[in-house]
C-alpha cells in the first residue's frame, strides 16, 4: 500500500509511520520543522515512508498537530500562543512522551514548550508524587531519606500538591 | 541523523528490555528503510528499545537536566527553592542533575541547600535577610505568615566566664552532635571580643585533580575520632570605649577562613561543596594566618583548645564604613539604602579593611559587605555579600547582640 501512495502522492509529500504502524501522509514543508526529518530529506532517505519506532500513534497525531499549526501562514501569533497554551492541557504522561519524541525528532521549539510544562507541572509536589509521575523507585537508604528531610525540613512542609497531574 | 539522536537511541539500550518491545524491535528493523536510519535500527537492534509507557525511569539525561534547569531557573524568589529541593530529593541520578544545575551563592546569590550557609555570598548583589535570633531568607514569619526560609537560628547561653551563641540550622536543636548544628559565638567575659568557631575546619573543599587529599591541620591538636569540633574562622574584637562618648561602635573583624586575596581581582573564597563533611583539604588552598597577639588573647580568655592553621595568606580583614558627614543634620551618616528604619546602636555596616600590607581596591573599600539594622522590635535585616558566607554574617551579627557595658 505504501508503494501504491508513495508513487500517487506529490514529490513534496512524506509518510511517517509510528511504532504502531500507522501511517501519516504530511507535506515536506511541515514535517522539514523537525530536523531529523530534515535531514533525512536531505539525505535522499524520503522517498520512502519514514518510520518513527520511537513514536506511538498518539503521540505522533500530537506532533502532527503541533508541526501543522506552527507552520500555518494563516495563523497569527496570538492563535499560536493559545494553541500552544492548550496543546500542553493534556496528562504529563502524554507530555513526557511528546517531549521524548520532539527530542527524538529534535524539533527545538516543541522541546521547550514541553520542558517548560513538564517544569511547571513539577512546582509544588512531593518528592513522593515526582516520583509516582515518572515511576522512579527511589534508591536512597532510608537513612539518606531521613538526612534529606532533616536538612531542608521546610521543602517537605506546607501547602504542597499532592495530585498525580 | 543528529548526532544526539544516536547517543540517545544507544544510551537507552539495556534500560527497558522486555520480549515484547524485542519482538516489536525486530519488526520494525524489517520495516524500516531509510538509509541513514536503517544503519541506526541495526546499531541498536538487539536488544533495541522501544517508547513505551515503560520508558519515564529513563528518561534521557539531557531532557531531565533541561526540565531541572527550568525549574531552577524560575524559582528566583523566596520562600522558595522548593521545587529545586524537591527534585534534589526524588532519588540518587536526580539529585545528582540538580546539584550540577545548582550554582553557588556566590555565583547566583541564592541559597539552596544547606552547604550554601557556608559559601560565600553573591558578588554582586547583596541576600538580603532577617534577624531576630532566627535568620530567615527575605521576611520574617512576624511579618509575612510563613513564606520565609528559616535558614539558622541562635541560642544564647550564658556560662561562667563567656557566653555562648549556639548557632543551628534547626528551631530547637542545638546538640553539638546533631547534624543542625553549624557552630557558635563565643564572647569574653566583658563581652568586648568574640571568636566564632565553625564546627567544620574552615574549608573543606575537595580538589580531586590533584589526586592527593589528607588533612591539614596539625594532627597533635585534632582527635581523629572528634566529628565535631571548633574551628576558629573568625574573631569580631570591639573597640573600648573609654571616653564613654555617644556613637555607633566600632570593630575589627578578623575572618581567619577566608583569604585577604578572596576580595581582589579574580580572588576567591573557600566554598564548602557539601554541609557537614569532613576535614579534607588541599594543601594549596590559602587558608588563614592567625596574628599571634589575637591568638595569645584568645587563649587567654578561652579554655577551650583553639584549633589555629598556620597559614601564608592574610585573612580578610573587615571594619566599619566610616560614616560620611552630612552638612544639613551636622553628624555622620552611613546609607543603609532603606533597609534599615529604626535607631539601634547594634546597627553597622562593614567594609574590608586596608589595614594591611595590601592595598584593597578603591572600589571595595566603599563596598558594603556586611550590613546589620533595625527595622522593628525584634526585627533585624542582615545583607551580606561575597565572601562572607551566611553563617559567618550571621555570627557577626550576634556578636551585636551581647551587651557590651565597656563598648557603649
Amino acid at each position: 500500500m505504501a508503494e501504491a501512495a508513495s508513487s500517487t502522492i506529490e514529490k513534496n509529500n512524506l509518510t511517517l509511520k509510528s511504532s504502531y504502524g500507522d501511517e501519516f501522509v504530511l507535506e515536506e514543508s511541515i514535517a522539514i520543522q523537525s530536523v531529523t526529518i530534515k535531514n533525512m530529506v536531505e539525505d535522499g532517505c524520503s522517498s520512502s515512508v519514514i518510520p518513527l519506532s520511537k513514536v506511538d500513534t498518539g503521540t505522533l497525531i500530537k506532533v502532527i498537530e503541533y508541526m501543522k499549526m506552527h507552520s500555518s501562514t494563516s495563523s497569527n501569533e496570538e492563535e499560536i500562543q493559545n494553541f500552544d497554551k492548550e496543546f500542553v492541557r493534556i496528562s504529563i504522561k502524554t507530555i513526557l512522551n511528546i517531549l521524548e519524541a520532539a527530542n527524538f525528532l529534535d524539533i527545538r521549539s516543541l522541546l521547550d514548550l514541553c520542558a517548560e510544562a513538564v517544569a511547571n507541572r513539577i512546582k509544588n509536589k512531593t518528592p513522593e508524587v515526582v516520583r509516582k509521575i515518572f515511576n522512579i523507585t527511589s534508591d536512597f537508604t532510608p537513612e539518606e531519606e531521613a538526612e534529606i528531610r532533616n536538612e531542608t525540613p521546610w521543602a517537605f512542609e506546607g501547602d504542597l500538591d499532592h495530585s498525580l497531574d | 541523523m543528529a548526532l544526539k539522536s544516536i547517543i540517545h537511541e544507544i544510551k537507552g539500550v539495556g534500560d527497558n528490555v522486555d520480549g515484547k518491545s524485542k519482538k516489536q524491535a525486530e519488526k520494525k528493523c524489517v520495516l524500516s528503510r531509510g538509509r541513514s536510519y536503517v544503519a541506526l535500527e541495526r546499531l541498536t537492534s538487539s536488544p533495541c528499545i522501544v517508547v513505551q509507557e515503560s520508558l519515564w525511569a529513563s528518561l534521557p539525561h539531557e531532557l531531565l537536566l533541561d526540565i531541572i534547569q527550568r525549574i531552577e531557573a524560575s524559582e528566583i524568589t523566596w520562600p522558595a527553592r522548593r521545587d529545586v529541593v524537591t527534585c534534589a530529593s526524588v532519588c540518587r541520578s536526580w539529585r545528582e542533575i540538580t546539584k550540577e544545575v545548582v550554582r553557588t551563592p556566590e555565583q547566583c546569590g541564592l541559597l539552596t541547600f544547606p552547604a550554601s550557609l557556608k559559601q560565600p555570598g553573591a558578588r554582586d548583589c547583596p541576600i538580603q535577610s532577617t534577624s531576630t535570633f532566627q535568620l530567615y531568607l527575605g521576611l520574617s514569619p512576624a511579618l509575612l505568615g510563613d513564606a520565609s526560609k528559616l535558614l539558622l537560628t541562635a541560642k544564647k547561653v550564658r556560662r561562667a566566664t563567656c557566653t555562648d551563641f549556639l548557632i543551628s540550622m534547626s528551631k530547637d536543636d542545638f546538640s553539638r552532635a546533631s547534624d543542625c548544628y553549624v557552630g557558635k559565638l563565643r564572647s569574653n567575659f566583658l563581652g568586648t571580643k568574640f571568636v566564632i568557631y565553625d564546627a567544620q575546619p574552615p574549608c573543606n573543599l575537595l580538589i580531586q585533580s590533584s589526586g592527593m587529599l589528607y588533612k591539614k591541620f596539625p594532627s597533635k591538636r585534632v582527635e581523629p575520632k572528634q566529628l565535631y569540633g571548633n574551628h576558629n574562622v573568625g574573631t569580631v574584637p570591639y573597640e573600648v570605649n573609654v571616653l564613654r562618648t555617644r556613637g555607633p561602635r566600632r570593630m575589627r573583624c578578623t575572618m581567619h577562613a577566608i583569604p585577604f586575596t578572596a576580595i581582589q581581582e579574580g580572588g576567591s573564597a573557600p566554598t564548602p561543596a557539601t554541609f557537614g563533611e569532613h576535614a579534607h583539604c588541599n594543601s594549596s588552598l590559602v587558608s588563614a594566618v592567625l596574628n599571634r597577639e589575637i591568638e595569645d588573647s584568645i587563649c587567654s580568655c578561652f579554655d577551650e583548645p583553639v584549633k589555629t592553621i598556620k597559614k601564608h595568606a592574610d585573612p580578610l580583614i573587615l571594619r566599619n564604613k566610616a560614616p560620611r558627614w552630612h552638612e544639613q543634620l551636622q553628624c555622620g551618616c552611613l546609607n543603609f539604602k532603606g533597609r534599615v528604619t529604626v535607631a539601634s546602636v547594634k546597627k553597622f555596616q562593614l567594609v574590608a579593611s586596608s589595614g594591611t600590607s595590601q592595598g584593597v581596591p578603591i572600589t571595595e573599600q566603599e563596598k558594603v559587605i556586611l550590613q546589620f539594622g533595625k527595622i522593628g522590635k525584634d526585627i533585624f535585616t542582615m545583607d551580606y555579600h561575597y565572601p562572607l558566607s551566611a553563617f559567618q554574617a550571621f555570627a557577626v551579627c550576634l556578636s551585636s547582640f551581647d551587651t557590651k557595658p565597656a563598648c557603649e
